[in-house]
């Protein structure tokens, strides 16, 4: 299929200044968990976007000194040259693809907790984080002012130096020094930093000039700019007023915009930068946007999990936008660019906007994608998203059973290793296993593309077959003729209660009101009972969901749970605040800390996390969210005798995702991946070891300067 | 006994195929799959070998008349329980696809094996013309039921039905040997597991030449009643209109023309 006439404006070349942007596609700044100290994984993971097709990429937010520590969080770091020789690979791959690579300076002011360099943060104000404790920081004075300066300058300065072509200051999401000074929440200031919009832009223009100065026409320059904190807070930035009067104020020293809206620290505008799909579509800060464009004659560019070349070509056609930005959406399809340029549009893995990619920042772990397993994996595991070798053993037969995330990934994957046959059978009539209950949850529509994306890919591999509404018990696979077994049977949730705060089932579970998450699927939440009381220890989306569900079916829900939130993973994944808000707007009664001790005809029985005295409460059904088990019985049943298995010519059974153990459904992808990346190996039930980039201790470390 | 089921591999057109000049399709637009009947005549000869009595000596032998495109197909088959495979392929049959020629193909392999029975599918879903399976019975001058619905072995003979306009069921009997054209949901095709698969591997199979079959080029020409000479893009009927819009839109007019299409 060739490429949509339409959609050949966004392979026009972009000008930026002294550079140009070969089309319009560029990577958002975006977290990795790589940073400095992962030189090779943080590499590669931008070269495969590179060669996907990207014009920039762009490094996670940066620091510029240890003033500004991020830690636990990972930023990249341009502290010393040590630092900017590690980034500088990145930069050099980059180049190798023809894309332009770019650097974000940060200096976080206040919300760096300096847990790593012990330096006191200073600020715009002396002012206190909102996300750390028992600690606070100092006012900037006008030296002080020159100082950070200075380091912006030093750290523009090194990145130049070792070949990037985009400097960034970015006062974005709430979580940066410049934005601060913008704002007159946290810039309480009287001088000429504070008081009127023209003043509190001023420390960040004169940054932006001195850098300008020092790199010349070396790189371009960009601000990336918060243009709408997104709520009624005067003390914020909105976008026909603070946005509108700072982008006429700073056109004149960048090459082009790059726009964001809402934040992602700040509690109140948490998630609304990169919101998930449970609360918006394509493009959904696009008023704020239209609001700025006047201000600049400059290019914008701007974000907003564009996944479909429809919407991005229609937003730079009508002249809103010039260049496509795109964090999500390059996460979940490095090649993006490429397979619009080609017209290839069935082949997009797009974003499902589930967050888990941002969810690991939150837990300064490496950068996972649900979407795409091999994200994150391209340095130290050497996975590319759209390469596979033959398998060494591709003339054995492969019988995958179970068509939910794992056995769908692990049936495509063996299938572009061209396994000679790959049997995918499931007994639902559909595939998706799980994913066709989650999909139906409120709100998490967009998640069922985990199944149509594999679905597209499976029907154009021609040695894998997809067998629906098909039950396979023990005798029937292992006279299936299969060499290979792979078992992705998911798993269940526990009708007992079985739970981690107590590992004690729920005495009273097995009464008739109780339910498991499957039977309310099933009755798309009108079970009986007018009163629903929903026990959440699991932490996630099913608690949320079932308690959507049962208010969408006209019940009065209550849920209870044991953390001090609901769904505390969820802080993670940027959903929390809007959950808890939204759910409690809607009537939902949320019981924190407590736990389920008992359910009795006559009502449950509980107790505060924190007080002995029980507590007790009355609901005309329950539902238990605790745990899952394995759907494993399969698995047991055939490995329990080796010798019919030899018999049968079955070399080798392996089990994968949820029927291993119950995790995310980027875990299940990933582990139906990983098998099948690795179904050739010696031992292909163990993951082989990955490369650790672990520090040299035989070298002479240097000395970080300005740390006194 | 033997049967004999005909089978074939149709092209199917992805939605935006283009046509050049001379109206020929381009062949990346073309998938190939097996013709959707042939499972269900393929399922029904087996049903037939599988239920006589043990002994008896049932072969069921598929055969298409196809380029190297067939051999997927036939392998298929195979994997399904059909017992051999023939191939029929000369240079000179490209292109043609008039269901006179193939059938006086089949009619060549049919005298040479001698089946009790045939069963054809219906018709294929390329072409449409639901003519080769008559056309066949014709040539070999065999009883013959098209359009069957249900099969009984009926002592030496078989008891077939055909459904009829307004829910009447016809039931015919007729001897042996016949030919049947099967409609689909006759059955429940089964589903070839691995093992079946690679058991077809080592399935007798061969491939048969106009020559080997005592034919000429000409006598197939000359029976083809009718040759393709272009394709059309067929045009937007007038009642066709895009939606176009974002997808709430669209969605909302969608349900708006449903709504007035079921009132009217
Ligand atoms: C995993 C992740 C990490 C991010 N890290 C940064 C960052 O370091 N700096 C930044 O300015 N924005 C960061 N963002 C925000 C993105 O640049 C972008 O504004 C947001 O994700 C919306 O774009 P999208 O819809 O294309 O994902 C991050 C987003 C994600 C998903
Ligand atoms: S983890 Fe989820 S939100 Fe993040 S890029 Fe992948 S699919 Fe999108």
């Amino acid at each position: 299929m060739a490429r949509d006439p339409r959609h050949d404006i966004l392979f026009e070349p972009v000008p930026i200044g002294p550079k140009t942007l070969r089309n319009r596609f560029y990577q958002s700044p975006h977290c990795t968990s790589f940073g400095a100290e992962l030189p090779g994984a943080q590499a590669h993971i931008r070269a495969m976007k590179a060669e996907g097709g990207w014009a920039a990429v762009n490094t996670e937010f940066c620091s510029v000194h240890p003033s500004s520590d991020s830690r636990p969080l990972v930023s990249a770091r341009l502290w010393d040259d040590d630092d900017a020789r590690n980034l500088a690979r990145m930069a050099e791959l980059a180049h190798e693809h023809g894309a332009l690579a770019g650097v974000e300076l940060w200096h976080g002011g206040c919300v760096a907790g300096n847990l790593e360099s012990r330096m006191p943060a200073r600020s715009v104000s002396q002012l206190t984080d909102d996300g750390l404790y028992a600690t606070s920081c100092y006012e900037l004075d006008k030296a002080g002012i020159r100082e950070i300066q200075g380091y912006y300058v030093a750290a523009a300065r090194r990145a130049r130096d070792v070949g990037f072509d985009m400097i960034n200051i970015e006062g974005a999401e709430c979580g940066a020094l410049p934005q601060h000074f913008l704002m007159s929440k946290f810039n309480h200031r009287t001088d000429e930093y504070g008081g009127s919009v023209e003043n509190r832009a001023r420390f960040w223009l004169e940054t932006v000039e001195q850098v300008r100065e020092a790199v010349g026409d070396d790189c371009a320059v960009t601000i990336r700019l918060c243009v709408d904190t997104l709520n009624d807070d005067p003390r914020g930035i909105r976008a026909a007023e603070e946005a509108y009067r700072f982008i006429e104020l700073g056109d004149h020293l960048v090459d082009f915009w790059d726009l964001q809206g809402g934040g992602w620290a700040a509690a109140e505008w948490a998630g609304d930068d990169a919101v998930a799909s449970r609360f918006a579509g394509e493009f959904s800060h696009r008023p704020y946007i239209e609001a700025v464009r006047p201000a600049t004659k400059k290019p914008i560019a701007t974000v907003g999990r564009f996944t479909n070349p429809d919407t991005m070509a229609a937003a730079v056609s009508s002249g809103l936008i010039d260049i496509v930005a795109a964090a999500r959406p390059s996460i979940a399809d490095p090649f993006l660019p490429r397979k619009i340029e080609q017209g290839r549009y069935e082949e997009i893995r797009e974003c499902i906007g589930c967050n888990i990619c941002a969810s690991r920042f939150g837990l300064g772990a490496p950068i996972v994608c649900t979407q795409n397993a091999t994200l994150g994996e391209e340095f130290r595991r050497g996975w590319h998203p759209e390469r596979f070798t033959v398998a060494s053993n591709h003339d054995k037969s492969v019988l995958v059973v179970g068509a939910g995330p794992a056995g769908m990934e692990c049936a495509m994957v063996l299938g572009k290793r061209s396994m000679s046959a790959v049997h995918l059978v499931d007994e639902q009539d559909a595939l998706g296993g799980c994913m066709r209950s989650i999909s139906a949850y409120p709100h998490l529509g967009e998640w069922g593309r985990v199944t149509t994306y594999r679905q597209v890919q499976l029907g154009k591999l021609a040695s894998v077959e997809v067998i629906l509404g098909t039950r396979l018990d023990a005798e029937a696979v292992l006279s299936y003729g299969a060499e290979i077994v792979v078992i992705a049977t998911g798993a269940r949730w526990r009708a007992d209660g079985m739970n981690g705060p107590t590992q004690l089932p729920i005495p009273g579970a097995q009464l008739d009101f109780v339910h498991t998450p499957e039977q309310v699927s099933a009755v798309k939440g009108a079970i009986d009972g007018e009163h629903v009381l929903v026990y959440d220890t699991d932490g996630y989306f099913t608690g949320v969901g079932m308690a959507e569900m049962l208010l969408a079916a006209g019940k009065r829900v209550s849920v209870v749970t044991p953390s001090p939130n609901l769904a505390p993973f969820m802080f993670y994944t940027g959903e929390a605040f809007r959950v808890n808000r939204e759910l409690r707007a809607q009537g939902v009664e949320i019981v924190t800390s407590h736990v389920l001790g008992e359910i009795t005809p006559d009502g449950l029985h509980g107790q505060n996390v924190w007080a002995p005295d029980p507590v007790h409460w009355e609901a005309d059904a329950v539902v238990l969210v605790t745990q899952r088990q394995p759907c494993d019985e399969l698995y047991h049943e055939l490995r329990a005798d080796p010798d019919r298995l030899a018999r049968e010519g079955i070399d080798s059974v392996y089990r994968i995702g949820d029927c291993l153990a119950p995790r995310t459904i980027a875990e299940n992808v990933f582990d139906g991946h990983r098998l099948a990346r690795e179904i050739d190996t010696a031992d292909p039930a163990t993951p082989l070891p990955y490369i650790r980039e672990l520090p040299d201790v035989n070298r002479q470390p240097a000395a970080v300067p300005g740390a006194g | 006994m033997k049967i004999l089921v005909p089978v074939k591999q149709v092209a199917s057109i992805d939605g935006d195929f283009t046509l050049d000049g001379a109206g020929e399709l381009d062949p990346r637009a073309l998938h190939w799959q097996a013709n959707e009947w042939d499972a269900f005549s393929l399922e029904a000869a087996l049903q037939l070998a599988e239920s006589s009595s043990a002994g008896e000596g049932f072969e069921v032998v598929v055969v298409t008349v196809a380029d190297e495109h067939g051999e997927e197909g036939l392998r298929a088959c195979l994997a399904m329980g059909a017992d051999r495979a023939l191939r029929v392929w000369d240079p000179a049959l490209a292109g043609v696809d008039d269901p006179l020629a193939i059938a006086a193909v089949l009619a060549a392999v049919a005298r040479r094996e001698d089946p009790g029975l045939i069963l054809c599918g219906v018709q294929s879903s390329d072409s449409a013309n639901a003519a080769t399976g008559v056309a066949l019975a014709g040539l070999l001058e065999l009883p013959r039921v098209a359009v069957v619905t249900a099969i009984e072995q009926d002592g030496g003979g078989l008891t077939v039905q055909r459904e009829l306009d307004g829910g009447a069921v016809e039931v015919l009997r007729l001897s042996l040997p016949a030919l049947l054209t099967i409609q689909t949901g006759i059955n429940e095709p089964r589903r070839a597991n691995l093992r079946a698969i690679k058991l077809a591997r080592s399935k007798p199979s061969a491939t048969l030449a106009l020559s080997d079959l005592d034919l000429d080029v000409s006598d197939v020409r000359e029976v083809a009643g009718a040759r393709t000479v272009r394709l059309l893009e067929r045009g937007r009927g007038e009642g066709a209109s895009m939606i176009e819009g974002p997808a709430e839109a669209i969605a909302g007019r969608i349900v708006e023309l449903v709504t007035r299409e079921l009132r009217a």
